[in-house]
């Protein structure tokens, strides 16, 4: 899996970044002032992955954090990884060659990693069409219910009517006979119509016959009455959960905000346990309110199935049915766990957590005694070196030392190839690691072997402690990132702040060298202020951090990818600025114009070599694009910063159809602008091509095999290394080795074709 | 064996050799079909003539012409060995001068030859090392531009010999082939050469000058072939062929021709 872009959401000074595309090469460079918010971008991704934050992480505002991360995933991995669910879900899964995950926050600061993307949009299109069908359930519930409750009262009434009549009856005289209707007048029962005893028996009557109407309509629902009743019993529970949950949120933000030293009443005369049964009590809540949620949902089913006219019996057997299918189906939860499991790492780089001890014994290599100081870099040593401890279980001591011997050379060697720096003018430093012996004059330890390491050079022997502050870094850079990117069996993203801030210029150009040597297996994100760690033939590689309002550095953090580089401050830019002008050293960078945009470093190379060698002593600057199809957004840059500029296009497919891009998008409706979009005639399908063939063999290739077709067909058929072939072609051409004079007529021909060309643009 | 036997053998072997001379015969013809016809000469030529002498059935050398845009293109060329492997050879090259003519870019004589190079080295995988096949050919190639004023040449080993007003003038050739070459390929030279109406052009392969004479044992050599030139260049085209062809037969005589030979003149 390869991380693609990233969201970060209400961590620290960050607001919302929005979805941030890392760079496709597996490099990412974060630019931007002190302040900007650059290490929050890189501790946000970190816990993406750890899910652990403290309450410090969190904005005034009491949002809680959430990241959000994308990632390539390899064909057929989705398929099996998941059950097949539905055709719908199933082809859905198949299709897809990128997931998002989403690690979100809770008020106890736990965190729990959803699905986003794509599969959250299919399972909420779910969820809403289910919810859509309970709503309108609900809506009979509630009818039903009220219709219920009128039936109960008026049951209720009628009984309590029945009940009178019926004493009336029961007091009438002349059914109680003579005595009581002897103590009466006669009048008061005759006065009293209603009272009469035909009256009152067609009122019972009457009273009866609606009483038998209500309860012969309670009788028919019975089953309905019994499941909408359960049904209640379950959402008032649940707005009783929901309740006690909102006061559990409300202490929990009480104390997030005496933690993060804000305002609110303090906790602290809570005891850490009572505290964390308080976290306790929050998690039993979330989990049963979503039990409650559940069970909710599949009791107004069941309502709704019985009001369809299913007996209930079978409408039991219906969700009952539906539950089993529904079991099969994934929640966002379900999925961002099982997935998130094969997700890269996110790891920060730590400054010197790697760095060599002067000894080491054995033994606590052996037993992985994590705790010496040094274990890391020594195991990461090892690994670089290759060896396990067998090695060392050689009996001939004599053998064993001179393997030593050689592996000490083979690391050396390794570590020159990054560490180009000389200590004085020619030398070299080494690394060395030896195998001995304690003495015995140890104690326990006497006979016991132990590595010790040594970082020399001609003139000292010292250990890895002894050495600069510099070279210490470096050392303990490389080893972990070199290490790591060995043993990467799970797809590692190291997020490195501000690396080599103690380095050399120089050497800090060594540390993009360790990237790019690395970034096959390990994709990077850091930090720099520093020109030297950002490629300007890599811009696509930058994000630019700065604070939405510049002037107040309370203000939230905004991202800017390479398209909108434009929209950032000078002073976030500053890096890029200080290359920009200097791509092959000797050319200033110009603001105004003279600026041709070209395809990639490669031609990049040749346009300067092509204008060397025709002596043409105009100002022309190129830019190199990072290739063909990242030209526009070159164009939007450079539009951002209000240069003027051409682009220089070949006559090659991909790149006619830029020039199309270009007058449709980039060049809109702006009078002239047309004019700076350079087509190179046919035969120009790159920038070899300006030279004849027989040039290309002799001064680039140095072959003389026969070549039939263009020179950029021959590079492209023979995967040949462009830029390096022409990079080195420029080389020569600058100190000297190849002069004008060493062209062919056609090839003379060419240039001054493209000089000519050139020229038109002002 | 016994006689039956033998007499079997040599008619076997009569039948074998007539069939060979069958396909022989067949390849020749295959080979002149794909050279330029007279009449297609005559149409983009003022005159012409072309003494071709295969030395067997089919031959290194061969004529080329083309035309394209106003361009008119010829050439003469000569690929090492004759027979079938020299054939073989000129059917390749004429393939890739079609190849290369027929790109919609301006003409340039030099540039021809060197893509022809180009073409050559791939088709047989040459690449400078020591012990590879160093077949190729050499070739003049002139382009007419279509303002009629203007001849380029470029040669491979062979060069041009131009009469105008009388006096002729060899226009000299690159010392390299259309293949390898000995030490490292350069770019052919491109020569433009004013011209006016009346003058003439000869290319040739060398297998006139080559030819050893049946009396003296010896090579005719490029500064008789000049004289010839000289001699008979404001001639009518067809008789000069008549009399370059009765030179070449006489001074041959009974001698083995050693040699395909072409020998192409022609006016613009």
């Amino acid at each position: 899996m390869r991380l693609k872009a990233f969201r970060i959401e209400n961590f620290r000074s960050i607001v919302d970044t929005g979805m941030q595309t890392v760079s496709p090469d597996n490099i990412t460079c974060l630019i931007g002032q002190n302040e900007s918010g650059k290490t929050s971008i890189l501790e946000g991704l970190e816990v993406f992955s750890s899910g652990v934050i403290s309450e410090d992480v969190l904005r005034s505002d009491l949002s809680l954090p959430k990241v959000t991360c994308s990632f390539e995933v390899p064909e057929a991995y989705l398929k099996s990884k998941l059950h097949p669910v539905n055709d719908e879900f199933d082809k859905l899964v198949n299709s897809l060659n990128n997931i998002t995950l989403i690690r979100s926050w809770k008020a106890d600061l736990e965190s729990q990693m959803d699905i986003g993307g794509e599969l959250l949009d299919y399972i909420k299109e779910v969820e809403n069409g289910r919810k859509k069908e309970l709503i309108e359930t609900g809506e009979k519930i509630k009818a039903f219910y009220s219709e219920l409750d009128e039936a109960r009262k008026k049951k209720q009434k009628l009984t309590d009517k029945l009940n009178s009549i019926q004493i009336k009856l029961d007091e009438h005289p002349a059914k109680e006979g003579g005595l009581r209707f002897f103590r009466r007048k006669k009048t008061d029962l005759k006065d009293d119509a209603d009272n009469t005893l035909e009256k009152l028996s067609e009122s019972f009557e009457e009273t009866r016959g609606e009483l038998d109407k209500v309860n012969s309509f309670l009788e028919d629902n019975s089953s309905m009455v019994s499941v909408v009743e359960d049904r209640l019993k379950t959402e008032s529970e649940l707005e009783s959960v929901n309740k006690k949950l909102d006061d559990i949120s409300m202490r929990l933000e009480e104390r997030h905000q005496t933690m993060t030293l804000l305002s609110g009443p303090s906790l602290e005369y809570l005891s850490r346990g009572e505290w964390e049964k308080v976290l306790k009590e929050f998690k039993s809540t979330v989990s049963k309110k979503e039990r409650l949620e559940k069970e909710l949902d599949m009791k107004t089913l069941l309502c709704g199935f019985i009001f369809d006219g299913l007996p209930e019996e079978k409408a039991r057997i219906k969700l009952q049915k539906i539950e089993d299918e529904r079991k099969l189906e994934y929640i966002p939860r379900e999925l961002g766990e099982i997935l998130s499991a094969d997700c890269p790492h996110f790891e920060i780089f730590e400054d010197f957590g790697s760095l060599l001890p002067n000894r080491i014994d054995m033994e606590d290599l052996v037993s992985d005694n994590q705790n010496i100081e040094g274990y890391k870099a020594a195991r990461n040593f090892l690994t670089l070196a290759e060896l396990d401890y067998s090695f060392f279980q050689q009996p001939s001591s004599r053998i064993l030392k001179q393997k030593i011997e050689n592996l000490n050379t083979k690391i050396t060697l390794d570590f020159q190839d990054f560490w180009q720096q000389y200590v004085g003018r020619h030398n070299k430093i080494r690394i060395n690691f030896e195998l001995d012996h304690y003495s015995t004059n140890h104690g326990a330890k006497a006979g016991k072997p132990y590595l010790e390491f040594w970082v020399k050079d001609e003139g000292e022997r010292l250990y890895p402690k002894q050495r600069s502050r510099g070279v210490r870094w470096f050392l303990s850079f490389y080893l972990e990132l070199m290490a790591a990117s060995r043993r990467a069996n799970k797809h590692l993203i190291l997020l490195v702040d501000e690396p080599g801030v103690s380095l050399h210029a120089r050497a800090q150009e060594d540390v993009l060298k360790v990237f790019e040597d690395i970034k096959e297996n390990i994709q990077i994100i850091y930090t720099t202020h520093s020109p030297h760690l950002v490629d300007i033939n890599k811009l696509h590689r930058i994000l630019a951090v700065q604070r939405n309002d510049l002037a107040d550095h309370r203000s939230t953090t905004v991202l800017l990818d390479a398209a909108r580089l434009g929209d950032a401050s000078p002073d976030t830019l500053s890096p890029l600025q200080s290359i920009m002008g200097n791509p092959v050293g000797d050319q200033e960078f110009s603001v105004d114009k003279h600026n041709i945009i070209v395809n990639n470093v490669g031609t990049f190379y040749m346009m300067n070599a092509a204008v060397k060698l025709t002596g043409y002593k105009g100002r022309i600057h190129f830019i190199p694009s990072t290739n063909s199809s990242s030209i526009p957004l070159m164009c939007n840059i450079l539009m951002g910063w209000g240069m003027k500029f051409a682009v220089l296009l070949f006559h090659n497919d991909k790149e006619i159809e830029i020039a199309r891009q270009l007058e449709k998008m980039v060049f809109t409706n702006k009078p002239g602008e047309n004019e700076n979009i350079i087509i190179m005639p046919e035969e120009f399908m790159n920038a070899e091509d300006l030279l004849s063939t027989l040039d290309f063999k002799n001064l680039i290739l140095k072959t003389r095999e026969g070549i039939t077709v263009s020179n950029s067909e021959h590079i492209n058929l023979n995967e040949l290394p462009r830029n390096f072939l022409l990079s080195k072609f420029l080389g020569e051409v600058n100190n000297g080795k190849i002069t004008r004079s060493n062209l062919d007529e056609e090839s003379k021909e060419n240039l001054m074709l493209l000089i000519n060309i050139l020229q038109k643009f002002k | 064996m016994n006689k039956g036997i033998r007499d079997f053998d040599s008619v076997l072997f009569a039948q074998a050799m007539d069939e060979h001379l069958s396909s022989l015969r067949y390849a020749s013809m295959i080979q002149r079909s794909l050279m330029p016809d007279t009449s297609f000469l005559s149409g983009i030529l003022k005159d012409h003539f072309i003494f071709y002498l295969p030395k067997d059935y089919v031959s290194g050398d061969f004529y080329y012409a083309y035309q394209n845009g106003g361009y008119t293109i010829i050439a003469a060329g000569d690929c090492t060995g004759h027979g079938v492997p020299g054939a073989l050879l000129s059917i390749l090259g004429i393939s890739f001068l079609n190849e290369i003519l027929q790109s919609r870019s301006v003409p340039r004589a030099n540039r021809i030859l060197n893509r022809m190079r180009e073409k050559v080295m791939d088709a047989l995988d040459q690449r400078g090392k020591e012990y590879e096949q160093k077949d190729s050919i050499d070739i003049a190639l002139c382009v007419y531009e279509p303002n009629g004023s203007v001849i380029q040449f470029a040669g491979a080993n062979r060069p041009l010999i131009m009469v105008s007003d009388g006096q002729l003038k060899e226009i000299k050739p690159n010392k390299m082939p259309i293949g390898v070459a000995p030490l490292e390929e350069v770019s052919f030279t491109n020569h433009r050469i004013e011209v006016k109406e009346g003058d003439r052009f000869y290319m040739f392969s060398d297998g006139y000058p080559d030819q050893f004479s049946e009396k003296t044992n010896k090579k005719f050599k490029i500064r008789n072939f000049r004289q010839l030139i000289s001699h008979v260049a404001d001639w009518g085209m067809d008789r000069q062929k008549e009399h370059i062809e009765k030179i070449f037969n006489e001074w041959k005589g009974s001698a083995i021709q050693v040699d395909d030979v072409l020998v192409m003149g022609f006016e613009i």
